[in-house]
């Protein structure tokens, strides 16, 4: 049974990374003046979004959970051809950690009705991979992570991924719906037009969803995740001896002379 | 929101064994020393889950190495792997069984089912630790990993929900040596998965040797500056009869293969001498090196954030350095043999 696919797609802000400096004389992170953008890798998601759409046919649709200026993450993503986006934003999910942002995730993908969710691979700032197989497990659907190559098998209601295995590969078939987390840096993502850049940064306005219109406001925020950080330490660097040398004879000198060779 | 839980009804630290096609992941012995150590220090057991097809060897291997009770559970919907059987059949023995602290490697299969357990199973997930400890005065479990930048360490809690869970890097912690001597016992368990949890089918897999960099005394590690020509630092990995590796734009680039791979997204390796040639030195990188003894850097930009990073820094063509150094080395050898 072939029909057009409601394709979501995950997208995040994070601080810029190229911002973050490391201060030289503290050894600590700099990152207050860090900008926000849309998570590098969310990038291939959307990408991968559009693709699937022009093959499928469909409508692409931006999800980002977040505080309100966070909109802007899915301007981005409209400007590079996501037909919509929608703000998951509410006070009450401050502090949420992976369970509470795959709930809130995975609901806003059945309220859209999606037959597919892609991800990034991980984010920048919380790298942990678990939100995609979050949202999977929370809706009971399938799931693909660490997708390398993705062939949509409509007629079967079906995704085929080769997905990044240790020693290898391997294809998966997974029924509809799925999520799925796409490798950093499997394709190369589009840039986005001027015209549709403009209309994202002009015109458009993300629906906002609040927990409550979700029916999930007792499940997200702070208390409802079920990890809390209970520190923060800076890892003590390790010392180098950022010692340039001139030629090899005097690097064989000094790793002969530290026993390192 | 899931009621909360009695926390004093958890006990027992498990770990997960993952297998592929019969044999173990290096991981998994590794997760098998630490859990030791953490059961010991609570005074509980350490359990080892091995689910397959035939594996009953691991189960005996997981004595060895360190378990007091393994959980066997064969059946053929286990192989190969997929995460909805295995997250379903975990979930169903967690919940029965009520570990404490559950570990899993931070394996691409690992990090793939981890939290098809931890949601229905309410338990509070740590990603990607690379340093665990019990809490004195609580006995909860510290998951320590490293954010934003691998700068700072953040520990994470689960203070009430259980289990701890946590996924753990590959190649942080020394694999448990196997002891014949030790003894345990097998729990062989019914599959209580069926049809119903079967999402998606494995089509075909090709899986080659794998590479394991992670116990290598001497790596020398190419980037995007090798171009893609690997050979030179091919050369003076084999005359330090070390192993090669590279960044993730080597691997993106399909220059080499991922199980090479250096990093936060890669793994982690501690050799007494890293040389690191035509990388930038991201920190995605660093994360995954800066633990090596020594560090050696080649760089044609002056500039490139690697020295800062770097014991020994030569800026140059690695084309040009590279040989010359292996040439030296080699000299150097034939000299004082
Ligand atoms: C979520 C996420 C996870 C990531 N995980 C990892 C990871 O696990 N591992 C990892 O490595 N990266 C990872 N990255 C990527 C990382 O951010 C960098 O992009 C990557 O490490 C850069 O690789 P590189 O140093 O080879 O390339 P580049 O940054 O392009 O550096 C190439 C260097 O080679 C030098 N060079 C060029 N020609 C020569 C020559 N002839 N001789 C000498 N020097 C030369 C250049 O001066 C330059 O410094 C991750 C990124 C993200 C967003
Ligand atoms: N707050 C969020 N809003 C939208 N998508 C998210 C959010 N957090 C995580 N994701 C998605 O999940 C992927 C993995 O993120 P993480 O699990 O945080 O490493 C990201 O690349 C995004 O696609």
């Amino acid at each position: 049974m072939s029909r057009e696919w409601n394709i979501v797609v995950c997208v995040k802000q994070v601080p810029d990374a190229d911002d973050v400096s490391i201060d030289p004389d503290t050894g600590t992170l700099n990152r207050s003046d860090a900008e926000a953008v849309l998570n590098k890798p969310d990038y291939n998601a959307v990408e991968t979004a559009l693709r699937l759409k022009e093959a499928v046919g469909g409508t692409v649709t931006a999800v980002t959970m977040g505080p309100p200026f966070a909109k802007a993450v899915l301007e981005a993503a409209v400007g590079l051809g996501a037909d919509d986006g929608i703000l998951l934003t509410d006070r009450a999910f401050g502090g949420s950690d992976t369970w509470p942002t795959s709930l809130a995730l995975a609901a806003s993908a059945e309220e859209l009705d999606g037959d597919v969710v892609i991800c990034g691979e991980e984010s920048t700032d919380s790298s942990t991979g678990q939100v995609p197989p979050g949202i999977a497990a929370h809706n009971d659907w399938s799931q693909l992570t660490y997708v390398e190559e993705l062939e949509p098998r409509p007629e079967n209601d079906e995704l085929v991924a080769t997905r990044d295995i240790e020693g290898g590969h391997e294809e998966v078939a997974a029924s509809l719906p799925v999520v799925v987390a796409v490798g950093f840096g499997m394709n190369e993502p589009r840039v986005a037009g001027l015209h549709r850049k403009i209309f994202s940064e002009t015109e458009f306005e993300p629906e906002e969803y609040s927990a409550s219109d979700l029916g999930i406001e007792e499940s997200v925020g702070l208390a409802a995740s079920p990890t809390s950080v209970g520190g923060m330490d800076t890892a003590d660097p390790v010392e180098r001896e950022r010692e340039m040398v001139d030629s090899v004879d005097e690097l064989v000198d000094k790793l002969q002379s530290e026993g390192a060779i | 929101m899931p009621g909360e839980v009695d926390t004093d009804e958890y006990e027992d630290v498990w770990v997960f064994i993952e297998q592929h096609e019969s044999e173990a992941a290096k991981v998994s012995w590794e997760l098998l020393q630490k859990g030791r150590e953490l059961a010991d220090e609570k005074g509980e057991r350490l359990v080892a889950l091995v689910m397959g097809e035939d594996v009953s060897h691991l189960a005996e291997e997981a004595i060895e190495r360190g378990a007091d009770e393994v959980l066997v559970v064969e059946d053929p919907i286990f192989e190969p792997y997929l995460p909805g059987p295995y997250g379903e059949q975990f979930s169903e023995l967690v919940e029965e069984r009520k570990p404490d602290i559950v570990l899993i490697g931070g394996s691409h299969t690992g990090r793939d089912f981890a939290g098809r357990v931890a949601v229905p199973t309410y338990a509070g997930l740590t990603a990607d630790c690379t340093e665990l400890e019990i809490e004195a005065d609580t006995h909860l479990l510290l998951a320590k990993r490293p954010t934003f930048g691998g700068d700072a360490m953040a520990t994470i809690k689960c203070v009430e929900h259980r289990p701890q869970m946590a996924t753990v890097r590959p190649g942080v912690f020394d694999a448990a040596e196997p002891d014949p001597d030790r003894e345990g016992t097998t729990t062989e368990v019914e599959a209580a998965v069926g049809e119903e949890n079967v999402h998606s089918r494995v089509l075909e897999r090709v899986v080659g040797d794998i590479t394991d960099i992670t116990d290598a005394e001497v790596i020398v590690a190419g980037g995007f500056g090798t171009e893609g020509e690997f050979g030179p630092i091919e050369e003076l990995a084999d005359l330090l009869g070390g192993e090669v590796a590279a960044t993730r734009e080597a691997v993106e680039e399909g220059w080499i293969e991922a199980a090479r791979q250096v990093g936060q997204t890669g793994k982690t390796v501690k050799p007494d001498l890293y040389v690191a040639a035509g990388i930038s030195g991201a920190i995605q990188h660093l994360e995954g090196m800066n633990d090596s003894q020594t560090i050696v850097a080649i760089n044609d930009d002056p500039n490139a954030p690697i020295f800062d990073d770097a014991d020994y820094g030569i800026v140059g063509d690695l084309f040009e350095v590279l040989p010359a150094l292996t040439d030296a080395i080699r000299d150097e050898q034939e000299g004082t043999a």
